[in-house]
């Protein structure tokens, strides 16, 4: 589904990507994980194509992203769906003109009825029936998530990008999202890619990890091979010691 | 619909009020701190440095042009005349007095005073100052007065900066777009422009150094609602700080000779 | 100390050349978004003059009106030590005024109001990722976040720019009649004023209120860095929209005077 040679970043003259080459076969789930600032964020957004990288090739469904004038890259980025980590709502659109907006981009002539009915039915499968005419600044940090969420999945995208989907979540609300997430995942057996800093409540939900460092891979693999890996830095975060590299 | 009305107008006017006030309040604190001066040096030196630093290109660029500009205007009026000997008492008067210390406060609020408000903005949010003050410093002593200092210097020295570089500015695009003679320039300008007017300008300076730290620091500490709420105070800041400007700018020209 | 000062210098220069040709960029992408408009627009364009008129109106009154006094306090006051003959103060005065001072300091009052108000806009867009979120539905920043408001500050500016000609002029005359008994009908003449004028006047006004928008877009596209990114993209385009205006007037000034300011 995603191939990556070799990616290489820079930001600012600052290197944030080195040397990436992962491959994401379609219907599978991957988390990334890192210490923070190594670059996980950006990576997920490269993948979208909104940075362009400065080496390396990036394949999306067989289209080669970052050759791709930015007006052309809506139609690979039509097949994902992201959740941001500052969840990205539209602060001028009230909650349910947020859930529906993707999909009237995509689809310019639906009628108001069946986009309404959509972003209704997408925001009942996240819990948030009722807050349709809210807008985004007068719901709690849980509620934004799912609002995102349902954002991010309305269009049935074969690939979801989840950036923190529990940061700042208490464990309650953290369980109920991933919950949510694998249902949402189970019913359309699409590929996805779940960024997170709560390692514990990740690794039930995926069956692959990245592990990143300073823009660079140090672990790429089954999540059951994780506890194995001899790399003192993965080593280290996965077991969260105060002695070692980091 | 006019209740609506009536009542936006009451909160403006409420909010105005309370605006106004605070930034009294804050005046008459940084006057305590200063009878007798009782403040930072070091963090005064510190600002002094980096306000002068920050500003002198913008400020340089700014008086070029603005010199160029009034000559021109200038050239538009005396060219009817064929008096070309007024240009170089035109440009200089009205840099000097009027236009001179108004745009370059302007864009002094713009660098120096909204960098300052997101500066105090930004330490308040994080808690910096209630930090301060759990260390029983005073944030007034020593984040404010100092500011308010560097700023009524800095100003009214860049003032004299932007004033020399206007005034070379208007002579150099005058004799390239209005062939006024560097040397008719010069004698129009040193015969007719006397140092009442550049007085009159620097003290202008000095006062819109003083609303531009008044404003920018009464904004930058009294932010509210985090990253949002530091950008909204920045951009009353600067408006606030235009407003001081011009209407300062209104009573200081009958009060002064 | 003074390396250091040519070294900031250097760096300043360097940075302004970088932004100013992103901002060129922009403005390309403004141009051609206004003439291929692939957004439908119109409410959004009439949302944006409201607000851009309706933070504006009060503060364009009053720093106009108060400059208008000035201004015409200075001249009477030279006038009175030179010649004494204040005939003329009216029409040269209303004249300076449509074409020169009017806009700029319009143009330099809504640079601080509106400019500041469009970069601190789209700079929390910028970190809270929505203009990525745009993005990611195939929506460019720039024709639907930039053209609206460049189209309506070109708008409003002008709109904005004849109404502080009358205050300024009403309150120029004001001034001129208590302070120094000019006379209403000696004061409200506008014969001295050429199409040259108008025309010089009104082009600053259309261009200052087209470039604004863009080099607070530009600042606020360009925000980095969280929460205090927004106070330094709100900081940027205030001083940038300030001096990119007088650079603008600059150069519409001294073309001005060579075209058709030129035979009067």
């Amino acid at each position: 589904m995603i191939h990556c040679d070799g990616l290489c970043l820079q930001l600012t003259h600052r290197p944030v990507l080195a040397d990436v080459t992962w491959h994401i076969e379609a219907g599978s789930v991957w988390g990334i994980i890192g210490p923070p600032a190594s670059g996980k964020s950006v990576l997920a957004k490269t993948l979208c194509g909104l940075f362009t990288p400065r080496q390396g090739r990036l394949i999306v469904d067989g289209v080669d992203l970052p050759g791709l004038p930015e007006p052309d890259r809506v139609r690979v980025r039509r097949k994902m769906g992201m959740l941001f980590q500052n969840n990205a709502l539209f602060d001028f659109l009230r909650v349910l003109e947020n859930v529906a907006f993707p999909l009237a981009r995509q689809n310019p002539k639906m009628p108001q009825d069946e986009l309404v009915a959509r972003a209704q039915e997408r925001l009942r499968a996240v819990g948030l029936s009722g807050s349709e005419e809210k807008w985004p600044s007068e719901l709690s940090g849980g509620m934004k998530k799912r609002v995102g969420i349902a954002r991010a999945t309305i269009c049935n995208a074969p690939v979801l990008i989840y950036d923190e989907p529990t940061a700042g979540l208490d464990p309650v609300t953290t369980s109920k999202i991933y919950d949510l997430l694998t249902g949402l995942r189970q019913k359309h057996a699409s590929t996805v890619i779940a960024i997170s800093s709560d390692i514990p409540a990740l690794r039930h939900f995926v069956d692959h990890i990245l592990f990143l460092h300073q823009g660079r891979i140090r672990y790429c693999g089954p999540e059951s091979g994780l506890e194995a890996c001899e790399d003192p830095v993965v080593y280290q975060f996965v077991r969260g010691q105060t002695e070692g590299p980091l | 619909m006019a209740g609506n009305f009536f009542a936006a107008v009451g909160a403006s006017v409420l909010n105005l009020c309370a605006e106004v006030g605070g930034i009294l309040t804050l005046l008459f604190r940084v006057l305590i701190c200063l009878l007798p001066p009782r403040f930072d040096l070091d963090e005064t030196w510190r600002n002094l440095h980096k306000m002068g630093v920050r500003s002198v290109p913008i400020i340089v660029l700014t008086a070029f042009f603005t010199g160029g500009i009034m000559v021109i205007q200038a050239a538009v009026f005396v060219k009817k005349f064929g008096a070309t000997s007024l240009v170089g008492w035109g440009a200089g008067y009205a840099v000097f007095r009027e236009i001179g210390p108004m745009l370059l406060g302007l864009m002094f609020s713009g660098r120096v005073g909204s960098n300052n408000t997101a500066e105090l903005g930004t330490m308040v949010v994080t808690e910096q100052i209630d930090g301060l003050r759990a260390l029983s410093i005073d944030p007034v002593r020593y984040l404010i007065v100092p500011r308010v200092l560097s700023m009524i210097v800095m100003l009214f020295l860049l003032t004299i900066l932007g004033d020399v570089v206007a005034i070379v500015g208007a002579a150099l695009f005058g004799t390239v777009l209005a062939d006024v003679s560097l040397a008719s320039f010069w004698v129009s300008f040193s015969q007719n422009v006397h140092v009442a007017d550049v007085t009159h300008g620097l003290i202008k300076a000095a006062v819109f150094g003083f609303i531009v730290a008044l404003t920018s620091c009464h904004f930058g500490i009294t932010v509210k609602g985090g990253a949002v709420g530091v950008g909204r105070a920045v951009n009353n800041a600067v408006v606030a700080a235009a407003l001081g400007i011009v209407l300062s700018d209104y009573l200081l020209t009958y009060a002064l000779p | 100390m003074i390396s250091n000062f040519f070294a900031s210098v250097g760096a300043f220069v360097l940075g302004m050349v970088e932004a100013f040709f992103q901002a060129l960029s922009i403005a390309g992408r403004t141009f051609r978004g206004v003439f291929h408009p692939k957004e439908r627009a119109r409410g959004e364009v009439l949302h944006q003059m409201y607000q851009i008129g309706n933070r504006s109106l009060l503060f364009v009154t009053v720093t106009l009106g108060a400059l208008g006094m000035v201004l015409v306090f200075q001249v009477c006051l030279q006038i009175n030590k030179i010649t004494g003959d204040q005939s003329q103060v009216g029409p040269e005065f209303i004249r300076g005024m449509v074409h020169a001072f009017v806009p700029i300091l319009t143009a330099m009052m809504l640079a601080t109001r509106v400019g500041a108000g469009i970069a601190a806009e789209i700079g929390s867009m910028t970190v809270t990722e929505q203009v990525d979120a745009l993005r990611m539905t195939g929506v460019d920043p720039v024709d639907y976040l930039i053209v609206p408001r460049f189209l309506a500050s070109m708008i409003m500016t002008l709109v904005l720019g004849i109404y502080a000609t009358v205050i300024v002029v009403l309150a120029g005359a004001l001034m001129a009649h208590t302070a120094f008994d000019v006379n209403y009908n000696v004061f409200f003449v506008f014969e001295k004023i050429t199409w040259g004028d108008l025309g010089v006047g009104l082009t600053k006004l259309v261009v200052h209120g087209g470039a604004i928008p863009i080099v607070s877009g530009y600042c606020g596209l360009s925000t980095t860095g969280g929460s205090e990114g927004v106070g330094t993209a709100t900081t940027r385009a205030v001083i940038n929209s300030s001096l990119t205006v007088i650079i603008l007037d600059f150069v519409i000034s001294a073309i001005g005077l060579m075209t058709v300011q030129s035979g009067t």
